[in-house]
């Protein structure tokens, strides 16, 4: 009975579809090339984000993000060697469930998008790669950081940000870059994060990069999400006398982290998040702006040596009335990514489409980093997060040094025991 | 090491008493009731949205909110027993443990319809108080919630003792046939031990909220907790649970300061397991005549 449900949208959709094309087509032939050109009128992207559900709150940044794109790409004449088209998105909700996020794959393939963005959880992500694989639909992966979502020999899915070694490991050596240039260079590591697989992977990054830049993991908390209180855990760390102290968390635990290692007078030269949800999440800036004052946290942002992600800040700033954190700059420039693929492809064919994407060589972006381009897993080789401070009540870039806007304040004086 | 176990053993007993609080109200329910009530970490999450939303819009103190939340969820917990337990009374058992779990997850997926999954805070000017007593923290938010959860509970045990409703859910607890021979109208004493019941839980919420966040899942991290320290205490024991409540907020806390890794989850956990298993009526249940 339920395939007989499916079953039934397809075919007439399919027909729909089929007679859409037939009249362009009869069209073409009648008239001059310029039909030909006109025939795109339309590029659909579809996007699977848990726009409701635990993730709302950051999957409606990402879609702000992917909205400010896709008007100033329309708002500028659309999709120029396709005659102008104009980017449409398809609403994609997954929850932040698998099941779900296959199906919505499933949904908006079948209404004929061009590609895929999405989906934030990584769980989600080794799903819904599958669905894409085999429908041969380009899949823009946006805020999903697990290492192994690209093996397997995937041809269609690509991932812009740092996946979770890269965020790890640059955002730790960032930081000693950083803190040897402030002439106090750290020795002694302590690590905590939340033991589930987001975490713990940051956790092993973190221990298994320590020989090579010369620093010494002194103290590992893995903790549960749900704790409602860290003291022990933070007495532990205190009592290793660290120099820095590495937070992988969600946005509940990484709040009362951050809360108990302030009244615990931890000792630590500085706190710095890792691609944690709350450090320069601009609503935990604005609800609690004397404790996140001078936290550090590694994560995706804009360039602010680039006049265009300037612009493109501010303008996010005055549309939604909220800093472009992390997520929303992802959406912004995953848009960016597909437009320029498309521009090259000059089709809204999949296959030609993905190998668009496959050979880009991007400069005009507003990331922290150079060129956008993948390797034949799909990884963006240049990925690189931004090493930020929230001074004044909003994360400002303090590495790497080529995009630096403003001066650390490190050792922070008040984590100073 | 001895400040690392002072501070340990401190942060313990400050979250022990919450936990006590939670598991109060959920001993007495299933004291008087029979029933695991699994909703009760939601009914908390309601609470704390209560104490939320009472601060944003009327600046109601959290503290203070529980002059309201305390008698709108004694009414709350009296209609969920009239409407949904009540009638399933006759209802095999695990329909009854199934009908608590459909409303918990009922209730956290109102709470994010209502309120999505934004997780909140209240802020108020003594949120980030604390003082050292030598080099140990005590966190005041954290000192009151405790001192609080232990009063409230000290002064229900006062009322279960020496009320005539007191004495008659006792009856209930102890004894349901012999209850309803003596004449008590054991259908209307069940609906009050179910509102005390989910009014201390949501009591506990407003309490915890000056220094925790409010989010629709955050009564998750309590419940099981809760569940733990019942069985420890005793199922149906009052001051049990209050015990238990310390027993395992040291446990957790210890466990944290001198356990690698999260095993402090694993010693909460395996206590709960060895206590079901080598002494099902609890550390301090005296074995009930039935």
């Amino acid at each position: 009975m339920s395939t007989n449900s499916r079953a039934l949208p397809v075919p007439s959709i399919g027909r729909r579809r089929f007679l859409t094309t037939l009249g362009a087509a009869g069209a073409a032939t009648l008239a001059a090339p310029a039909f030909v050109r006109a025939q795109a009128r339309e590029v659909k992207v579809g996007y699977i984000l848990p726009v409701t559900g635990p993730l709302a709150f950051e999957a409606q940044l990402a879609l702000n993000g992917l909205q400010q794109a896709v008007d100033e790409i329309n708002g500028a004449g659309g999709i120029k060697s396709l005659g102008g088209a104009r980017v449409t998105l398809l609403p994609g909700d997954t929850q932040n469930k698998v099941e779900l996020g296959n199906s919505e794959a499933a949904r908006l393939i079948d209404q004929g998008v061009t590609a895929l963005i999405g989906p934030f959880s990584s769980l989600v992500a080794f799903s819904v790669r599958q669905v894409a694989e085999k429908n041969k639909t380009p899949f823009l992966l946006l805020a999903t950081v697990a290492d192994n979502v690209l093996e397997g020999g995937l041809r269609y899915v690509f991932r812009m940000q740092p996946n979770a070694r890269a965020m790890a490991t640059l955002t730790v050596g960032n930081m000693i870059e950083m803190a040897k240039g402030a002439g106090t260079p750290i020795k002694r590591v302590a690590m905590m994060h939340e033991d589930g697989n987001f975490g713990t992977t940051m956790g092993n990054h973190v221990d298994a990069f320590a020989g090579k830049m010369g620093y010494e993991v002194v103290q590992r908390v893995p903790y549960n999400l749900r704790s409602p209180d860290f003291t022990a855990e933070l007495s532990k760390v205190k009592a290793a006398r660290p120099d820095l102290l590495v937070i992988s968390g969600y946005y509940g635990d990484s709040k009362i982290i951050a809360e108990t290692a302030a009244k615990l007078r931890i000792g630590v030269h500085a706190l710095v998040g890792l691609a944690n949800a709350a450090y320069s999440n601009p609503r935990f800036i604005a609800e609690n702006r004397e404790l996140t004052d001078q936290l550090f946290d590694g994560n995706y942002w804009h360039n602010p040596q680039s006049p265009r992600a300037r612009a493109v800040f501010e303008a996010y700033q005055k549309r939604f009335n909220s800093v472009m954190s992390n997520h929303g700059v992802q959406g912004y420039q995953v848009m960016f990514v597909l437009k320029d693929a498309l521009e090259r492809a000059a089709s809204t064919d999949r296959e030609k489409v993905r190998d668009a994407i496959s050979k880009i060589n991007l400069t005009d972006h507003i990331l922290t980093q150079d060129a956008i381009r993948f390797d034949a897993a799909g990884e963006n080789v240049n990925a690189t997060p931004a090493l930020l401070q929230v001074q004044g009540g909003k994360p400002v870039v303090v590495g790497p040094a080529r995009f630096v806007e403003a001066k650390p304040v490190f050792p922070v004086p008040k984590w100073k025991g | 090491m001895t400040w690392l176990f002072s501070q340990a053993v401190v942060s313990g007993l400050l979250l022990g008493g919450v936990y006590g609080l939670v598991a109060s109200g959920l001993s007495l329910i299933f004291g008087v009731l029979r029933i695991i009530n699994f909703a009760h970490g939601a009914v908390m999450m309601l609470g704390m949205y209560t104490s939320y939303w009472l601060f944003v819009l009327l600046g109601l103190d959290p503290y203070l909110s529980i002059l309201v939340t305390g008698p709108l969820f004694f009414g709350i917990g009296v209609l969920i027993q009239r409407i949904v337990i009540e009638p399933n009374r006759a209802a095999a058992e695990h329909n009854q443990l199934l009908l608590t779990l459909g409303l918990a997850l009922f209730f956290e997926n109102l709470a994010l319809v209502l309120w999505q999954g934004d997780f909140r805070t209240v802020r108020v000017a003594y949120s980030g108080a604390s003082f050292m007593v030598s080099d140990v923290l005590v966190e005041v938010p954290r000192l009151i919630a405790a001192g609080g959860a232990v009063l409230i509970a000290l002064a229900l045990w006062a009322f279960l003792r020496m009320t005539d409703a007191g004495k008659a859910i006792r009856a209930l607890s102890e004894e349901a046939e012999g209850a309803m021979l003596v004449g008590i109208d054991v259908s209307r004493i069940r609906g009050v031990a179910f509102g005390i019941g989910s009014a201390c839980v949501a009591v506990a919420g407003a309490l915890v909220t000056p220094f925790f966040y409010v989010a629709p899942d955050v009564g998750e991290s309590f419940n099981i907790m809760a569940f733990v320290v019942v069985v420890l205490g005793g199922m149906g024991n009052f001051l049990g649970a209050l015990l238990g409540g310390f027993i395992v907020g040291l446990a957790e806390s210890l466990g944290a300061a001198f356990l690698p890794g999260s095993l402090k989850q694993l010693v909460v956990f395996g206590l709960f397991v060895i206590v079901l298993l080598l002494r099902p009526e609890g550390l301090f249940g005296a074995r009930r005549g039935r």
